[in-house]
């Protein structure tokens, strides 16, 4: 279409009938329309729940009987009491606390490499995407296989190169490492999941903030003789930080609010050592039968994600202003 | 905005995109791939089905219409399920009723009741593999169905009935017409050299015979204490025989007793001599795994990993063999490997034609034990007569062919999960937060003294009795 088309178009005035126009003229009444099927959906899929789990987690509820009496703040105590929930509480934020810095790292990393110009980069986009549009269920049963404490393949690599299964060897002279029946590698293993399924999101995220850095700016500091190291930690670097801020929180509120990996790696075990508040919330809650103390431990997830979200909100308005 | 950047972003997204979407579209098929594969042990089939039951059927006692809709586990013996899903269709169009039957994996399904109670609507009957008093309070009574059951067939085994009735308030939560015992498989290869042929009898020579075959051989038992079902009971079993146990016969709590405390020293020992590691990332799964591939020398388990093993690995098959529960300082105890439960919620739209499907089922249950190869087993022995001589002579190709005949008396040495109480709600709650599993592996791994593991518990379990005693769920 010629511009001389185009201005002619924007100037015919669209006749719409009196009633139709004074509709679409009418501006909060068609904000409120556009945003209702989001706020809709944000009540009946978010906010009823946890009013939801408030009442509850101030009842008696139990999943075989759904009749509601009040009993205060009962469930609270008895959970205070429990040393399994302690014991919860300090391992969400353990895997929370490493799984977030993990995939911020590696996620810069892998962004840098996506928007490197190399043969068959999109190959290699497509490899760093899969983990995160495979269904977590089914990546972490593959993890279950592949971390299997007879017939792990990355056992029989590590034997294979003699770092395992021989007196003398680095990991030690057993033919298995147990990787989910130690404390310590479980809860690794279930980290490096976190990571591994998360680390494609931040990617993306930063490659967005990456190639958002006007080019002029790293040109300049090129000119102006800084090197590659110098280039990305005082330039790359403080530019993307806003969505770096944005990729760590994702991954934290992911992490946090996730319980597929400890479900399907370790049921919570060996011990309760990889026991996180989402998890113990569902055996007490639906195993056990107790769905008060159930809602109360998951309510413990409310304040740290209530500060998480102000974060994210927080840093998406300063990368708004900046 | 440079150039650079605007270009990338648009043809970046569409292809990130495209990419996003492929991988989505090869993760589906992939996915059920896996499923397909996984179609569960199998084995051999009959070689001759001469001695297969003649299904009977009797008329319901009033007419019957509607839907039906039943939920239950996608059995460990994938031939069952086929079985299954023809005879109750078949007794659906006999009586008039329009059956729909949903297997979903053992897992799932305490959620789904748990959810299907809260909405009030769903399927109106419902199996699971272990005792579901957590949902008493919204369940029919079933003491009609287990009545006229004891009034047709004799007495219910009191092992189904105490994993089925709660004492507390006199109601059936749920009908129990069937039970599978969980005997030791051993490899005979393994033990005849360390002068068990026959297997152990005892938990003394499980210890020694075990740790002579892992020093000898390198080979380990599979008993886990990890946070899952087969733990849960091997571990029970062995309180059991050592005169331990969770709750009295009046559901007091009792675990912290010397008893307990000599039963974790023992596995504290069996553990060091005998096993590695593994035990503790234990999983449903583990027992079949290794066992059939020749990795472990004795497991605790139902027939269903040697069931697997005749179809994929004949010669650990021919080599394993079976014993009864192991005798203890106090007496030989083994946990039922499954105890089926079968409840009828309030909301079920249809409870006549579910109680009288649950009596025909019943009535033809010789027919579920030979369709899953002699797997599970009745709680009213009157209705499996032949099943003694199908333990002598395994119709699906044992090698020697009365090699499970060691499970004929298996109800006197199986005992329920509460033992000696009933399987109360406490009970299935403790079960379900693996206490009992954690006790056992701290005092194993050297974290705490068995006192202390003991101790431990007893703090765990007091509130769940005390809460649910509470709620007039558990008695004393």
């Amino acid at each position: 279409m010629s511009a001389v088309r185009e201005a002619e178009v924007a100037r015919t005035p669209v006749r719409l009938p009196a009633a139709r126009r004074r509709f679409a003229d009418r501006e909060g009444t068609l904000a409120w329309l556009f945003l209702m099927p989001s706020v809709v959906y944000i009540l009946v899929l978010v906010g009823v729940p946890f009013v939801l789990a408030i009442g509850f987690a101030l009842s008696d509820v139990t999943a075989g009987d759904p009749s509601y009496d009040y009993v205060g703040l009962r469930n609270f105590r008895r959970i205070f009491d429990d040393p399994v929930f302690w014991r919860s509480l300090g391992n969400t934020f353990i895997f929370t606390g490493v799984s977030m810095v993990l995939i911020v790292v590696l996620g810069k990393v892998l962004a840098n490499i996506m928007i490197a110009n190399f043969k068959g980069k999109w190959i290699v986009r497509f490899l760093v995407l899969l983990p995160w549009t495979t269904p977590v269920t089914l990546s972490s049963i593959a993890w279950l296989w592949m971390l299997d404490s007879i017939y792990s393949p990355i056992d029989w690599v590590l034997r294979q190169v003699g770092l395992l299964g021989k007196p003398g060897d680095l990991l030690g002279s057993g033919s298995n490492m147990y990787w989910l029946g130690e404390p310590g590698l479980a809860m690794a293993s279930v980290i490096t999941v976190h990571v591994w399924r998360l680390t494609p999101l931040a990617a993306v995220i930063m490659m967005a903030g990456l190639m958002a850095i006007p080019r002029d700016l790293e040109e300049a500091a090129r000119v102006d003789g800084a090197g590659y190291w110098r280039r990305m930690f005082e330039v790359t670097i403080p530019l993307v930080l806003p969505v770096a801020a944005v990729a760590a929180l994702f991954g934290t509120i992911f992490t946090f609010t996730d319980m597929a990996v400890v479900d399907v790696l370790t049921n919570g075990g060996p011990n309760n050592a990889t026991q996180v508040l989402t998890s113990w919330a569902f055996f007490r809650g639906i195993d056990g039968g107790d769905v008060g103390q159930g809602a109360a431990i998951a309510l413990f997830l409310f304040p740290i994600l209530l500060a998480a979200a102000i974060a994210i909100l927080r840093a998406v308005r300063r990368m708004e202003v900046g | 905005m440079p150039e650079r950047a605007t270009a990338h972003t648009r043809r970046d997204l569409l292809r990130l995109t495209g990419a996003a979407a492929l991988g989505a579209a090869l993760a589906g098929p992939l996915a059920g791939c896996a499923s397909e594969e996984d179609s569960g042990p199998g084995g051999p089939t009959a070689g001759d089905d001469s001695g297969k039951p003649v299904e009977t059927f009797t008329e319901p006692s009033k007419k019957l219409s509607g839907d039906l809709k039943i939920l239950l586990w996608s059995h460990f013996v994938p031939s069952h399920d086929t079985w299954f899903d023809t005879f109750v269709k078949d007794w659906g169009s006999k009586v008039g009723v329009n059956v729909q039957v949903d297997h979903v994996d053992q897992a799932q399904i305490t959620t789904r009741i748990a959810s299907e109670i809260q909405a009030g609507q769903g399927h109106d009957l419902i199996q699971f593999i272990a005792p579901l008093s957590q949902f008493e309070p919204s369940v029919l009574d079933m003491k009609d169905v287990t009545e006229e059951a004891n009034k047709r067939w004799g007495q219910q085994l009191e092992l189904c009935r105490l994993s089925s009735f709660n004492p507390a308030t006199g109601k059936f939560f749920a009908y129990a017409p069937g039970w599978v015992p969980d005997p030791g498989n051993f490899r005979k290869s393994l033990w005849e050299p360390v002068g068990f042929p026959n297997g152990p009898s005892t938990w003394d020579e499980l210890l020694q015979g075990g740790a002579e075959i892992k020093k000898s051989k390198g080979v380990q038992m599979g008993l886990g204490m990890s946070q899952e079902i087969d733990s849960n009971m091997v571990l029970r079993a062995l309180m059991w025989s050592f005169g331990a146990s969770i709750q009295d016969e009046n559901s007091k709590v009792v675990i912290n007793s010397p008893e307990t405390v000599a039963a974790v020293e023992f596995m504290t020992k069996l553990f060091k001599q005998t096993m590695t590691n593994e035990v503790f990332s234990w999983n449903a799964a583990s027992n079949n795994q290794g066992l059939v591939a020749g990795k472990l020398s004795y497991v605790v388990n139902s027939i269903s990993a040697y069931r697997t093993a005749q179809g994929t690995n004949p010669d650990v098959a021919e080599d394993t063999l079976f014993v009864p529960a192991l005798r203890g300082p106090k007496g030989a105890h083994a946990a039922q490997h499954v105890l089926y439960n079968w409840i009828v919620p309030k909301h079920a739209a249809n409870p006549d034609a579910a109680k009288e499907f649950l009596l025909h089922y019943t009535a033809n249950f010789a027919s579920a034990t030979y369709a899953s190869k002699l797997y599970d087993f009745c709680a009213w022995d009157k209705l499996t007569p032949k099943r003694a001589d199908w333990l002598a002579n395994d119709p699906f190709g044992s090698k020697p062919a009365d090699k499970l005949k060691v499970l004929t008396n298996a109800v006197e040495w199986s005992s329920n999960i509460g033992y000696p109480g009933p399987s109360n709600t406490a009970v299935g709650e403790v079960f379900n937060t693996f206490i009992i599993p954690n006790m056992f592996a701290r005092a194993a791994r050297g974290e705490v003294s068995p006192q202390q593991a003991v101790a431990d518990a007893e703090k765990q379990i007091n509130p769940i009795f005390a809460k649910w005693r509470a709620q007039g769920l558990v008695a004393g």
